[in-house]
């Protein structure tokens, strides 16, 4: 099978080397939560916008309070990082760092982006030194909105064909999960079809 | 020998085949792409060694584990995961895993390996 001349192969290295970002991420996640984090396979797609967004509200509840920290990145690799947090969620993980029952919004927000800055810095770097490339990253910026809302109409300008990496971070015994979705898109799917390349090279050679 | 490698990854069975094979030209080499095939084929093959994903469908590494070693109490089942958690590697060493390796092993990692296990 074949999308946009990636192969099963490059899907297959692709989601690997998140597999392998994503356990880095999870670790230091559970070294600041003290806890214990499951592992979800990664999910590989190339599709266009109607595809995310039929593929975000398969993922994420319509009705859904988020909290949605989205953050550009550079490079031969580059594109945008999501991290999307439900207010349930995102309330155990103020009440979890904290120790409080009642953490305050502000409190809450400044864990999400603790949370996000670790799980973007961690999942995009990995991916990239594996990719034997460099990254850099822009400010991120942290929004509430419902499921249906994730989109903006910004977003849909922006993209034609896209790149869907996306898994779970989860913290059962803490009841704090989220959705992570890195969107590649169109002239960049080329120059990460050559990074991929390069290392399958190194395997098959 | 018999070594299988089990991981619902092709790329990431290729590789492990790749760097075991360097070290271990006459190996004979089983793969699964899930924990069920595994424990089905560690039953029919009794395998030395056993190189085991932890994040897979159908049935995953801790599971698989536990199968195996129901099997063979004394099995040589090197976890090779992404997850680098403390406590993940805590659980399989406790359900009898030898050790624990994280992803990607390169050539060095795999000897040091090879040489823990008594093969």
């Amino acid at each position: 099978m074949q999308q946009n001349g990636f192969t099963d192969d490059h899907l297959d290295m692709l989601r690997e080397l998140m597999n392998i970002a994503m356990g880095n991420a999870t670790a230091s996640i559970a070294d600041l939560l003290e806890a214990f984090g499951k592992m979800h396979i990664p999910q590989i797609m190339i599709s266009d916008m109607e595809g995310l967004d039929s593929y975000i509200q398969q993922t994420i509840p319509n009705d859904q309070r988020n909290y949605v920290t989205k953050q550009l990145f550079g490079g031969l690799f580059s594109g945008e990082f999501l991290f999307v947090i439900s207010e349930e969620s995102a309330l155990h993980l103020g009440h979890h760092l904290y120790d409080v029952d009642k953490p305050s919004d502000g409190d809450i927000l400044d864990a999400v982006i603790e949370l996000t800055n670790i799980l973007s810095a961690t999942i995009i770097s990995r991916l990239t030194e594996e990719l034997n490339t460099k990254v850099q990253f822009f400010v991120p910026s942290t929004e509430r909105v419902d499921g249906n809302s994730l989109i903006s109409q910004e977003d849909i300008i922006n993209y034609h064909r896209i790149i869907i990496i996306s898994t779970e971070m989860e913290f059962q015994h803490q009841n704090i999960n989220g959705q992570i979705f890195i969107l590649t898109k169109d002239g960049m799917i080329g120059s990460l079809k050559e990074l991929i390349d390069r290392k399958l090279e190194e395997l098959y050679a | 020998m018999k070594i299988l490698v089990v991981d619902d990854s092709k790329l990431a069975r290729l590789f492990l085949i790749k760097t075991l094979k360097e070290l271990e030209p006459m190996a004979e080499i089983l793969e699964a792409e899930n924990g069920l095939i595994a424990v089905e084929l560690f039953k029919q093959e009794r395998p030395s060694a056993v190189f085991l994903d932890l994040t897979m469908p159908v049935m995953d590494g801790y599971e698989a584990l536990k199968e195996i070693i129901k099997i063979d109490s004394k099995a040589q089942v090197v976890i090779v995961s992404a997850d680098i958690q403390a406590q993940a590697q805590s659980t399989v060493l406790e359900s009898g895993a030898k050790m624990m390796v994280p992803k990607p092993i390169n050539s060095e990692k795999m000897l040091s390996v090879l040489q823990q296990l008594s093969i």
